[in-house]
């Protein structure tokens, strides 16, 4: 209550302030890209000679209210030329502005957000990543990540060699809300994870949130990954694409109207399967194994006016794995997927009032169907989201904006369905588990200056969820004296109900021009849990609904950084610490097998338990010159406490690292060639080995020692990368003048070459326990084994345009 | 049928990975007791007791067969009789029983005289196992007690077992049978079998890879399944005939009941010792039916038996 008073005093204070000036007028308008028309995020719109600006949104659009006057507006976008025009304000004005080609032909490393945000803005443990800074990396196979690259930042590590989960200071990897386009992404992995749904070719920027969350994002505990995806060029028609060692890609792009709508398509498909028929011989018992995944990306947007754009976003990606043994008649088939899309409505009620409407829909979905002679079984799991979700800003001096919004979320889970027969005979396998609840929020945010040096973000979120029926609640019995029973929900039947106030504020105080302190704390509400039998993340893992019995997992986080840059904005420096504390986490109870989750509520199957996590980040990034990169270092601890877990006492989280390092390297040679580096060490993951073994009726057992005991050897990698590019302007005579001059070339392109683990470093995938021979004919031995994915990897890709 | 999806990934995984040893700490060992008994309908309880070792240890047969416990006091009950087990080692056995004793501990004679093995069991048939009575055991040893609880159930005999071959195997096939399911009740079962071949015939019931199960998803249905034959595999017999018997053969199949418990020891048990190693399944504890931190089981079979004859 105390925090919902001083913000409403903050608010009113700063009002007040801002009544206080008198003929005040706003310029308003949308920053676009000059060379393909679309909206630019982060541009900064400044006027100099009173030191205010205003920075573009998501959809491009600023505001600046300032006092009536004359002035030289500057519009500033790292890495391309600023541009300035005189605006005289003496009513409000509207003007849109294009920014001009990249000044480079290659682009270098760059940042999107303005050069000084590192110190200026309040968000902490915040990264904005711009794709052409993720494509110059080394890339796995020849595969652009924009996930891997995430995994590359302070406070952020990845699951496993490969990975595409990934851990925010502490917390699990399904306390990160993934946005495509403002819809949630549920499962962003192909491949059992080794590779990212984000095609690099339809994203546009990456921005990452991991402490400090604003108002506006809820639904996770940890961090925020907004992508945004590519809004296609609306002046003229590209073809870009490449060919690379395990798939290739393409993209096409081009006005819907000139000026007025545009269109993109992409679409990627990897051959893994090509090559795996032409390794399996006809003959092989395991002829017709295969697997390959695509995935598509389509954005459309036009505008219907001056005051009004629409935005169509959607995506479509399956993995397809078939495996087969003839011998045994054996089969599986396993596809598993995302659909995804997003209809958006931008609307300027004035220039200082803008709303943004969303529809979204999600859908993720599993299958595993298996044959074995007579026997068929078929599983399916998923879930299927509707949302709608309105937002507003509100600009009402240079001093101070305004968000508010409402969300709204109809959930369909379905954990786990399985149907068996054998010959005629249909298995019980109980009903299909199917969860249907409703997630609404409602949540306001103001962030503003208090004075020359401190800037608050303050704002706080409701959000509620109702587990609604119809559903059948299992009661489990004993076998002999109780027997199972159900209890079952009609539809509409509010089972379960949920509400929390969730508030969050963050705030920076400017030391002097280039430094700042920053400090934050954020309460987060999480209605959704994600449950894991495996040590590493699958496609099996299942997204499970808060009900009677899954509370809803909470989580609290508070953060403090020091942020300073050097030698005019090129070095960003930041060190931040957090502590973090999570409260209804969920975990299998021990000996939990996949089967019983059929016939079962899976909630039956659940201990609950708390977390906590602390730690401190180093960052320091250079932004500007032939050498750009970056180095982070994060020292943390990561534990879990479960009542019914490790007998109670608390236990390291599988992902818990006391170091973690990266240092990431970008050198431009010329105008064709760009060399990379990323090298990473990270201490070893924990997991639980056996301690000890037994025997019980000839047969050798084990038995494990505490939860997470074991810790693996530290991971450690290096991989570089050399792009060469083709010359992008050939040279030319002019006829008239006999000048020689530069014409763009009409096809561009560039090879990437990559070298993944370099020196070859055999990393831990996961250890186990190997035991051979047989224990009563005296030959029996025990080892502990560790598995290693990937040695060194080189790859080529050839990327083009035209 | 999920573990195949484990398999399969595992499969997956291996095809792209490489495997090498490695010495790593693995914290949390301490000793415990692991009892192994059983009772059976109509026959003696018997009770094994021997020690945990720790993961590295040597894990020849002598270092289990020295883990062999002796001087406790073992108790079996059945809520009327209380019986204190006789302990009875291999250097004292009665005559004529060494040969029974070591094939019970899957060793040889020569190995039974090498060492003092001891096991508890008591001849008084008023603690033979009967169907419907639950049973309790007690063992005292080094200052603790342990105990335990099961039940024999009623059983629930095949209604018939036949021997098919395959397609493309005409003289051999694998081990049917048909089962009505009693409905609206628990029921867990165990497949063992003994092949009865004159001199090849086997001393023991073998149970096969995966020998249990409960009617979670078949209750009160009639249905048929198939086991193969564990003894069928390795390298001397041709991969076209692995788990199969041979057209002729002669088969006791031992079918008994399980208190849910039980099932759940056993059901974990053959889980772990078919996943150990593979990393999309969950490193399983083996639950027990004993206290204070007892590894192992005290397990209660309800068998019946059928004789299957493998002709068309």
């Amino acid at each position: 209550m105390r925090f919902l008073s001083l913000t409403i005093f903050l608010f009113v204070a700063n009002t007040s302030f801002t009544q206080s000036i008198s003929q005040t007028y706003t310029l308003s308008g949308y920053v676009t890209d000059a060379k393909s028309g679309e909206s630019i995020f982060g541009a900064k719109v400044f006027i100099p000679s009173i030191k205010k600006g205003a920075l573009t949104n998501n959809y491009g659009f600023y505001s600046l209210t300032v006092p009536s006057g004359k002035y030289v507006v500057e519009f500033r976008l790292s890495g391309v030329q600023t541009k300035k025009k005189e605006i005289t304000l003496n009513s409000d004005v509207r003007y849109d502005m294009e920014l001009g080609e990249s000044i480079q032909d290659i682009d270098e490393i760059k940042v999107v957000a303005n050069a000084d945000q590192n110190t200026n803005s309040t968000q902490l443990g915040s990264h904005e990543l711009d794709i052409d800074e993720i494509k110059t990396l080394p890339a796995f196979m020849g595969e652009v990540d924009i996930i891997k690259t995430i995994q590359l930042l302070p406070g952020v590590s990845s699951a496993a060699e490969g990975g595409q989960g990934f851990y925010v200071r502490g917390g699990g990897p399904d306390q990160n809300l993934v946005l495509l386009d403002e819809a949630v992404v549920y499962n962003a992995a192909h491949l059992f994870g080794f590779f990212s749904v984000f095609n690099a070719d339809a994203v546009k920027n990456v921005n990452l949130i991991k402490g400090g969350m604003p108002a506006n994002f809820g639904g996770r505990m940890s961090s925020v990954l907004e992508v945004s995806m590519n809004e296609g060029n609306n002046k003229k028609f590209l073809v870009k694409g490449g060919i690379g060692a395990i798939s290739s890609r393409i993209t096409v792009e081009g006005p819907l109207k000139k000026n007025k709508g545009s269109f993109v398509l992409s679409g990627r498909r990897t051959y893994i399967d090509l090559i795996m028929k032409a390794a399996i011989s006809d003959t092989s018992p395991f002829a017709g194994s295969s697997y390959f995944f695509y995935d598509m990306n389509l954005k459309m947007n036009y505008k219907l006016g001056d005051k009004d754009r629409l935005y169509l976003s959607g995506y479509y990606g399956k993995d397809e794995f078939n495996f087969g043994n003839i011998e045994d008649g054996f089969s599986v088939d396993m596809p598993w997927g995302n659909g995804i899309a997003a209809l958006r409505w931008n609307h300027l009620f004035s220039s200082r009032l803008f709303m943004n409407v969303t529809g979204t829909y999600t859908n993720y979905l599993f299958k595993f169907g298996s044959a074995q002679d007579q026997f068929r079984f078929e599983l399916n799991s998923g879930i299927s989201d509707w949302g709608g979700k309105v937002d507003f800003s509100y600009y009402p001096s240079t001093r101070h904006t305004l968000k508010w919004g409402l969300d709204y979320t109809f959930h369909t889970f379905t954990p786990i369905s399985v149907s068996a027969e054998s010959n005629d005979v249909e298995f019980d396998t109980g009903l299909a588990q199917k969860l249907i609840s409703h997630e609404s929020a409602a949540y306001v945010l103001d962030e503003f200056d208090l004075n020359e040096k401190i800037k608050i973000n303050a704002g706080i979120r409701y959000s509620t969820f109702q587990h609604v029926g119809p559903f059948t609640r299992y009661f489990k019995g004993d076998g002999i004296s109780t027997q199972d029973s159900t209890r079952t929900y009609e539809k509409g039947d509010l089972i379960q109900f949920y509400h929390g106030l969730e508030p969050r504020i963050s705030g920076r105080i400017k030391l002097n021009k280039n430094s700042s302190i920053k400090a934050g704390y954020a309460y987060n509400y999480q209605y959704v849990h994600l449950t894991s039998l495996s040590a590493v993340s699958l496609p099996t893992d299942v997204w499970y609904p808060t009900t009677s019995k899954a509370k809803p997992q909470q989580g609290w986080q508070t953060s403090l950084g020091y942020f300073k840059n050097f030698n005019q904005n090129m070095f960003e420096t930041s060190i931040e610490f957090y502590y973090k504390g999570l409260k209804n986490l969920i975990e299998y109870k021990e000996g939990a097998l996949p089967n019983d989750n059929v016939n079962d509520n899976t909630d039956n199957l659940l201990v609950f338990g708390t977390g906590w996590s602390y730690g401190t980040e180093f960052f320091i990034k250079k932004k500007k010159g032939k050498f750009t990169g970056w180095i982070g270092y994060t020292w943390s601890k990561t534990e879990r406490k479960f009542p019914d877990l490790n007998n109670g006492v608390p236990f390291p989280a599988k992902y818990d690292r006391r170091h973690d390092l990266s240092v990431i390297l970008s050198y431009k040679l010329n105008e064709r060639w760009v060399f990379s580096s990323a090298f990473i060490y990270a201490t070893g993951n924990t997991l639980t080995l056996p301690s000890s073994w037994y025997v019980q009726d000839q047969d050798l057992l084990f038995n494990y020692g505490p939860r997470n005991s074991t810790r693996m050897a530290p991971y450690h990698r290096l991989d570089l990368s050399a792009t060469w590019y083709s010359k992008a302007y050939k040279e030319q005579k002019n006829l008239e003048t006999g000048e020689t001059i530069k014409v763009k070339k009409k096809v561009r392109s560039n090879w990437a070459f990559s070298i993944y683990n370099v020196y070859n470093r055999a990393n831990p995938y996961f250890l186990y326990v190997d035991n051979d021979g047989d224990f009563f004919s005296g030959n029996f031995d025990i080892s502990i084994k560790q598995v290693t994915l990937f040695p060194i990897i080189p790859s080529v890709t050839w990327n083009f345009e035209l | 049928m999920m573990k195949h999806l484990l398999y399969i990934l595992l499969f997956a995984l291996l095809a792209l990975s490489c495997t090498k040893e490695v010495i790593i700490e693995v914290p949390g060992y301490e000793e415990a007791l692991v009892i192994d008994g059983r009772i059976e309908t109509g026959q003696p309880p018997i009770v094994l007791l021997s020690s945990s070792r720790e993961v590295y240890a040597p894990t020849d047969l002598d270092a289990y067969l020295q883990s062999n416990i002796s001087g406790a006091t073992v108790t079996v009950s059945d809520g009327t009789n209380s019986i204190v087990l006789d302990e009875i080692c291999s250097d004292n056995l009665p005559p004529g029983t060494e040969e029974l004793a070591a094939s019970m501990l899957g060793i040889s004679i020569d190995q039974l005289e090498n060492f003092t093995i001891c096991a508890y069991t008591s001849l008084n048939n008023a603690i033979f196992g009967q169907v419907g009575k639950d049973y309790y055991l007690t063992v005292e040893y080094g200052g603790s007690t342990y105990s335990g609880t099961t039940r024999i159930m009623n059983p629930t005999p095949l209604d018939i077992s036949f021997w098919q071959s395959e397609p493309d195997t005409p003289n051999h096939g694998y081990s049917w049978a048909t089962l009505s399911d009693p409905a609206d009740q628990f029921d867990a079962y165990f497949w063992e079998i003994k092949r009865l071949n004159g001199a090849a015939s086997d001393d023991n019931f073998t149970p096969t890879f995966n020998p249990v199960f409960n009617d979670e998803f078949f209750d009160g249905l009639t249905f048929d399944f198939w086991y193969e034959n564990p003894n069928a595999f390795g390298p001397e017999t041709p991969s076209n005939f692995a788990g199969m018997y041979p057209l002729g053969d002669t088969v006791l199949i031992k079918f008994s009941k399980l208190d849910p418990s039980v099932f759940e020891f056993f059901e974990k048990k053959y889980v772990q010792v078919q996943t150990a190693g593979n990393p999309f399944a969950t490193p399983t504890n083996i639950p027990t039916n004993l206290s204070n931190g007892a590894l192992g089981i005290w397990a209660g079979f309800s068998p019946s038996y059928d004789t299957l004859i493998c002709l068309p």
